[in-house]
């Protein structure tokens, strides 16, 4: 276990569905901690919350990681972007970003991943406009928004495309295919 | 020499209109069935040239190689591999909070005496090398002074390093670094480059404090460099020019700020020593080779003995080609005898790293009331900052990019001075120079056009480049003509015309609202292909008996997706898939050499060392197939995941080759190919920048409306990959033109200390982005291929400026421009009309 900032203490967290016990020190934030624990998609691009790299579920709303302290997430339930899809079984918003090479060095992306699946799950069919004021929180250096922006708006065609399936007696896919722990694709609509 | 220039003309000035077109620029470009008829003819003669139908695994969208590592969190950047290091003690920097003085001394005795701290120096402990060197990142030897060491007794500028720890863990370190007590004698400091240069100004060099001085440096008047270069007779022009009545001289004055990369994953280095007594970097780096070579020599061990590894980086953009902070990650690793990270803060970013150098240009032009431009003079002041690192070549830059769009102009001048203030220090950064100088030369090029009364786009392609040209400006500040260029591929009438169109330039509304009025702007855009007759790259191919291919290659992806374009490159040589290239990169114990991602070099050098190695491997390929084929190898070649012979239709498959290969009975051989690629070419891609854009008279306000660029990058080896260079480039042209600045207080304090301060634009910041494709071939290009990454950082301050012209007949000439300054000048204007 590495050695934590400040006074430690034993926080409890749920990361990707999985019950955890963790040593967080007072001066930790909590990128830093989910870091330290191995959930690498969480990026630490600012001196904290300004950039949107370090996106991750908690308790179902969209947090910046790094801006608030490890200890102030004590008992809550956290998702990364680890938990969303695998390589092989990417989560349609994961998928979209790949297919429209939405992703050039890809520091920011999985906060920006984040960011839009909590945005489809509170608004399945997003304009342009809304997808880009939901993203204006995220920081990029390297693709000027557009195909990130295209790859939103593509994600949630197919996830309507999904979901029109399951209206008529398909499978509701709000929730992918992917096993076990990252089953949950998002922190707002899925009961699990 | 300086000019003085007066004001930019404005509408009122307008000497005359004319309706005459000028001559010769009608479309010239063949239409596109018939570009491919002749590509198709061009095959027999070249091989490299492919028509769009003969090529499989170019000119595709290939899926970025680690677009689903990304996308899932699993892509690992340098600071993920602490989990690799149990030991890793955290590194943190002490920085000067003056700016200019000398450290008198450094108490370090509570931080050593707090737990968990592994290592403390100053500039005054012997693991820390007591030597000048430069960290640019650039060739052997390198174009910059050696002025920097590793920490300073000597600060210049607020965020000079002067001591560092390592400790268990970040906190502690952070904790350290504050119980360090700094002692300064300060002194005076000079934050204008106008009052640093010259002899009266506080100065911040004495002579012995630089080696590997650059050309014309003077330090008695803080000149890191004095530069200047001429063709014909400038001034015999002018003066003719100026006693003509058929000929007019324009002046005008540009001024440009300092930049941030913005780079998304701050600077990060591991730095430790393996088992096998290699010291081994792991790091975020553009440049692995010249790293190597830079902390050899700055440390004093052998170059055999260091190991530099570029794990997946969050980009570049200039930032890392500098070596900014692994010698003090690797000092600090030599005191503490432990792996340490080092990990720069968003506020060490914005505020001690690197930046665009701040510039303020004056262009001068002499033209020809036909619309002939008879002479260019160019002049740049560079504020350097506090050290010298790409001082000289970034300016040498703001001439020999956008010059060489105006390669027939049979007198041109081009000088300039790089100063030095006690401000954080300049270096390279994407566009290298070229968005300052395309800002002045393109912006002054509408200017004249408006000023004589024709249309700014087809003055500009009256006299604008084409295709055959011998170029020699792009060397006008070098001796003997090694490096004059032929264009020998150039789509910039076409990038016009396709970006027109896309951009609605023959049918703009204006708003039904009096004071809101709406103009497009256009600017011309050239680059470069990597450092001419400076670049390197080399690439081995091994075939592995599946079938598939281990492709080692020094070539640097920042993130563009270069891995991927190497495997494209490699796959169309060897008919297999890009899946079937499997790519090992940018590791100096494991991969041939190479100079490193910058200068547009990627594709162009490092891809054309990869298709050469390809080539040669191929060779092999076909030799052993015409064993399995039983055909002459002249009669085969390699296809669909094979060999196969065009005569017969005979094939086998690279499967087949490769298990014969490594495991026949009579012979065997690891089919190995090798490639090199050096030149003295380096041809530039062009471009063309649209906006659109609206402004409200009434409060100086303007929106964007749409941003078109419209790129000749010759072949697109990955077209989607090209797509978003392209855009990417734009959001940093867009920022420079509209919201990117640093500023500081009176004390040369920094007032940016992070993404809130500064105005990078966001997503709703962004207008409506067309990315036009118009593919050219260049020749000496792999497949045909120029570069793509710089080219469109250039092309929105000068369009901007252009379209605010356009829409209301002021000329913005600052960067970035603001409400404030556009309602400055329309109020300013009125005056004048009142």
């Amino acid at each position: 276990m590495p050695k934590t900032g400040g006074n430690a203490v034993d926080i409890e967290l749920t990361i990707n569905g999985e019950r955890t016990t963790v040593e967080a020190g007072s001066a930790d934030d909590l990128a830093t901690v989910l870091r330290q624990h191995g959930y690498i998609g969480v990026k630490c691009g600012c001196d904290g919350g300004t950039c949107g790299a370090s996106k991750v579920f908690i308790d179902g709303e969209v947090r910046m990681a790094c801006g608030m302290a490890a200890t102030d997430a004590d008992g809550s339930e956290i998702r990364t972007v680890a938990a969303l899809g695998t390589q092989a079984d990417l989560h349609p918003v994961q998928q979209a970003f790949v297919d429209n090479f939405a992703v050039q060095c890809g520091f920011c992306i999985p906060g920006m991943v984040i960011q839009a699946v909590a945005l489809l799950d509170s608004n399945p069919d997003p304009t342009e406009q809304e997808v880009r004021e939901a993203l204006d929180d995220n920081v990029c250096r390297c693709t000027g928004y557009q195909k990130p922006v295209e790859a939103v708006l593509d994600a949630a065609g197919r996830m309507q495309g999904e979901q029109s399936v399951a209206a008529d007696g398909g499978r509701p896919v709000t929730v992918p295919p992917h096993g076990d722990e990252s089953t949950s694709c998002c922190g707002g609509g899925c009961d699990e | 020499m300086r000019l003085h220039g007066g004001r930019p003309v404005s509408d009122s000035d307008r000497v005359r209109k004319t309706s005459k077109q000028p001559e010769g620029t009608e479309r010239k470009e063949p239409d596109p069935t018939e570009a491919d008829r002749e590509s198709a003819t061009g095959a027999a003669r070249e091989p490299d040239r492919k028509p769009e139908s003969e090529r499989d695994a170019i000119s595709v969208d290939e899926e970025k190689d680690d677009a689903r590592k990304i996308v899932t969190g699993q892509a690992r950047y340098t600071a993920d591999y602490r989990d690799r290091f149990p030991d890793l003690a955290h590194g943190r920097v002490v920085r000067s909070d003056i700016a200019h003085g000398y450290v008198e001394s450094v108490d370090t005795s509570a931080a050593e005496a707090m737990d968990g701290v592994d290592a403390v120096i100053t500039p005054f402990d012997d693991v820390v090398p007591d030597k000048l060197y430069s960290s640019s990142g650039q060739s052997y030897p390198e174009p910059s002074p050696w002025d920097l060491k590793v920490l300073r007794e000597h600060v210049r500028f607020v965020g000079d390093p002067v001591a560092a720890v390592a400790a268990d863990d970040p906190e502690t370190a952070d904790r350290a670094a504050r119980k360090i007590e700094v002692e300064y004698r300060e002194l005076d400091a000079v934050f204008d480059p106008e009052e640093a240069f010259g002899e009266d100004a506080p100065q911040l060099f004495e002579a012995d404090d630089v080696e590997n001085k650059q050309s014309g440096a003077d330090y008695s008047q803080n000149l890191e460099s004095h530069f200047e270069g001429e063709l014909g007779d400038v001034d015999a022009e002018f003066e003719q020019a100026s006693d003509d009545e058929e000929r007019y001289v324009i002046e005008t004055e540009w001024e440009t700020p300092y930049q941030s990369h913005c780079v998304p994953e701050p600077h990060t280095t591991i730095a430790y020593t393996d088992e096998d007594d290699r010291h081994t970097f792991i790091t975020a780096t553009q440049v692995p080779f010249h790293t190597r070579r830079q902390i050899a020599h700055l440390f004093d061990v052998p170059i055999r003995n260091v190991r530099v590894k570029k794990p997946r980086i969050g980009a570049g953009f200039g930032s890392k080609q500098e070596m900014a902070i692994e010698p003090i990650t690797f000092a600090l690793h030599l005191a503490a005898d432990r792996p340490v990270k080092l990990e720069m803060s968003r506020q060490e970013e914005f505020t001690a790293l690197r930046f665009r150098h701040p510039m303020q240009m004056q262009m001068r032009t002499a033209v020809t009331d036909d619309g002939d431009i008879e002479a260019m003079d160019l002049y740049t002041l560079s504020n350097s900052g506090a050290y010298g690192t790409h001082g000289m070549t970034v300016a040498n830059n703001v001439g020999t990019k956008p010059l060489p769009l105006y390669p027939r102009v049979p007198n041109v001048r081009f000088s300039g001075d790089v100063v030095h203030t006690n401000l954080p220090m300049g270096a390279a950064m994407r566009g290298y120079g070229a968005p300052q100088g395309h800002f002045a030369v393109e912006a002054h090029m509408d200017e004249v056009a408006r000023h004589l009364g024709f249309d700014p786009i087809e003055f500009r392609l009256q006299n604008a480049v084409r295709e055959g040209d011998l170029d020699r400006s792009v060397a006008i500040l070098k001796d003997g003509d090694r490096f004059t260029r032929e264009i020998r591929s150039c789509g910039i009438r076409e990038c016009v015309d396709r970006g027109k169109e896309a951009i609605g330039y023959d049918g703009i509304e204006q708003p039904d609202e009096d004071h809101r009025k709406r103009g497009v702007g256009m600017a011309l855009i050239a680059q470069g292909s990597g450092v001419a007759g400076k670049e390197l790259g080399a690439a081995q191919v091994q075939m592995n008996e599946d079938g598939s291919f281990h492709l080692q290659v020094g070539g640097v992806d920042t993130g563009t997706g270069a891995d991927t374009m190497f495997s494209q490159i490699a796959a169309e040589v060897l008919g297999c898939t890009p899946e079937d290239v499997v790519v090992i990169a940018a590791d100096t114990d494991l991969t041939p050499f190479d100079y490193g991602a910058y200068a547009s070099s990627t594709t162009y050098i490092s891809g054309r060392a990869v298709k050469n190695a390809a080539e040669d491997a191929k060779e092999r390929l076909l030799e052993w197939g015409s064993k399995l084929i039983d055909e002459p190898p002249e009669a085969l070649d390699t296809g669909d995941g094979g060999v196969y012979s065009e005569r017969t239709d005979d094939s086998v498959s690279l499967e087949e080759i490769g298990y014969e290969a490594t495991y026949g009975d009579d012979e065997r051989e690891h089919i190995l190919g090798d490639g090199n690629h050096s030149t003295d070419e380096s041809p530039p891609p062009y471009g063309a920048q649209f906006v659109d854009v609206t402004v409200d008279t009434e409060t100086g306000e303007y929106e964007l409306n749409k941003l078109v660029f419209a790129a000749d990058c010759g072949v697109a080896i990955n077209p989607a990959l090209v797509e978003g260079q392209i855009e990417g480039g734009e959001h940093m042209s867009l920022e420079y033109a509209t919201s990117g600045d640093l500023t500081f207080d009176e004390e040369g304090n920094p007032e940016v200390l992070g993404f809130r301060q500064y105005g990078m634009p966001r997503t709703t910041d962004h207008p409506e982005m067309e990315t036009v494709l118009v593919e050219t071939h260049e020749p000496t290009g792999p497949f045909g291929a120029k570069s793509i990454a710089e080219l469109p950082t250039n092309g929105v301050p000068p369009a901007l400026s252009n379209a605010i012209r356009d829409a209301v007949g002021v000329r913005l000439t600052e960067l970035p421009f603001t409400a404030e300054d556009l309602k400055a000048a329309l109020d300013e204007r009125s005056a004048d009309d009142g």
